[in-house]
């Protein structure tokens, strides 16, 4: 799809972007039917598309983009990185980074409940040996959770710590499912590991 | 300051040492495994100090960092004395003069369960375990021992508690009895809880018993073992005059 000159017009939600007649609502954008006009469903910018060239419709499409909510927003059942901030007895917080392979554009909080660690032995989790602050751990999206946080779980062989730092301040080696090994000291320190690759 | 680059340990054991301290080279030490305690951190093969101290070794392979300081930092297995500072649905919180508040759980006494709940108002004095001190996480406490068992845990009554440094609780805790309690309970009855924080926890059935146990303790951080005895006697002497 060729893009046309942008406007940097900057619409809000309620705003007529045109007559369902010539236009086309792309994303952020709808019809009303009653009246069959276009209207903004989002905050953004403004843009016009071309249509392709071998479709039978051939009105342009106007979409409402560039807003920050338009960035990766976590779903239920998505693979996100985030990075350890807190850990408590019951739970661990994480700063949301990554969802999929896109950064997100906003801060969003995700916590990791207890019995959402792993898989077995559910309430003999202690999480200090399964998460530490400052981790980067692959989880998956459980639920949009409550007010404050997702939801995550690492209950997954492929989720868990992708990668730590050890207390003598290097990246640490994985060496088992619960065990990294920091390189310039030798000492162990237990994580809930991910398989990564294979 | 003795600042030899490459010594053997037993000069810097017993020693007054600062952090940045390097005490050990272990290339020459190969073959051996030792075991750090707190105050000591390993750099690759140099073993330097953290905690200004005097370094302490005891055999076989055990070396640490002893100081007396008037903050306490919590570890696992310490008894301590906390005061409550608010309830929570799960958890007491309890100031056990660390970092952050500890918590204790609602259900870490004998016998406990939902229904009996004890109601420690704030600002109960509490002799308590640290269960679980990791950095970062609000410490864990528990008014049993390992095994469950109640153990002398729990609320101290009536009596008088008195702050101290971290180094005097411990000299209070040694074994053999250290010499002014040694000296105080011949001729003195009553009760003490010494909580490894820094805080020290006297009962007696009167208050001028109370007043002499609680200033010989204070006063014998810096005297060795006939001056605590000495001075011992005359607190009681005093008392003796004026009852």
């Amino acid at each position: 799809m060729e893009e046309a000159a942008a406007a940097a017009e900057v619409v809000t939600p309620g705003e007529v972007l045109g007559k369902a007649s010539q236009l086309r609502a792309g994303r952020g954008a709808y019809v009303a039917p009653h009246n069959n006009l276009v209207y903004a469903s989002l905050t953004g910018f403004r843009r016009t598309l071309s249509p392709p060239p071998n479709s039978p419709d051939q009105r342009p499409i106007v979409e409402v983009t560039g807003h920050k909510a338009h960035g990766a927003v976590p779903e239920p059942g998505s693979v996100v990185i985030a990075r350890v901030t807190r850990v408590t007895a019951r739970m661990a917080s994480a700063d949301i980074m990554c969802v999929g392979p896109k950064s997100v554009r906003e801060k969003f909080t995700g916590s990791i409940r207890q019995q959402d660690v792993r898989a077995t032995e559910i309430d003999k989790v202690d999480m200090h040996l399964s998460f530490r602050p400052g981790d980067i751990i692959r989880a998956v999206v459980l639920s949009l959770g409550d007010a404050r946080a997702y939801f995550l779980s690492t209950a997954k062989n492929e989720l868990g710590v992708v990668s730590a730092e050890s207390t003598a301040g290097e990246t640490m080696v994985p060496i088992s499912w619960t065990e990294m090994q920091c390189p310039l000291t030798g000492q162990i320190e237990q994580r809930k590991v991910a398989k990564v690759g294979g | 300051m003795e600042n030899k680059p490459t010594s053997s340990p037993t000069s810097f054991v017993d020693q007054s040492v600062v952090p940045g301290d390097v005490v050990l080279d272990l290339s020459n030490m190969t073959n051996q495994t030792l075991k750090l305690g707190g105050g000591l951190r390993q750099d690759c093969d140099a073993i330097s100090v953290m905690k200004a101290g005097k370094l302490r070794f005891s055999n076989p392979n055990k070396y640490w960092v002893e100081s007396s300081q008037k903050r306490y930092v919590p570890r696992a297995g310490d008894s301590v004395l906390g005061i409550v500072v608010d309830s929570k649905a799960d958890n007491f919180l309890v100031d056990i003069k660390g970092p952050g508040l500890a918590f204790l759980p609602v259900l870490a006494f004998e016998g406990g369960t939902r229904r009996n709940i004890p109601k420690f108002e704030i600002g109960t004095l509490l002799y308590v375990r640290v269960v679980k001190a990791n950095p970062g996480m609000n410490p864990e406490l528990s008014c049993t021992d390992a095994s469950g068992k109640a153990a002398e845990f729990g609320l101290l009554k009536d009596g008088y508690m008195f702050e101290s440094s971290t180094g005097l609780s411990r000299m209070l805790l040694s074994s053999p009895t250290c010499p002014v309690l040694d000296a105080l309970g011949k001729k003195l009855s009553f009760e003490t809880a010494v909580g490894l924080n820094g805080r020290v926890w006297v009962n007696a059935s009167s208050p001028s018993t109370v007043i002499v146990v609680a200033n010989a303790i204070m006063n014998s951080e810096s005297l060795s073992g006939v001056q605590q005895r000495i001075m011992v006697e005359k607190l009681i002497q005093n008392l003796k005059l004026s009852t």
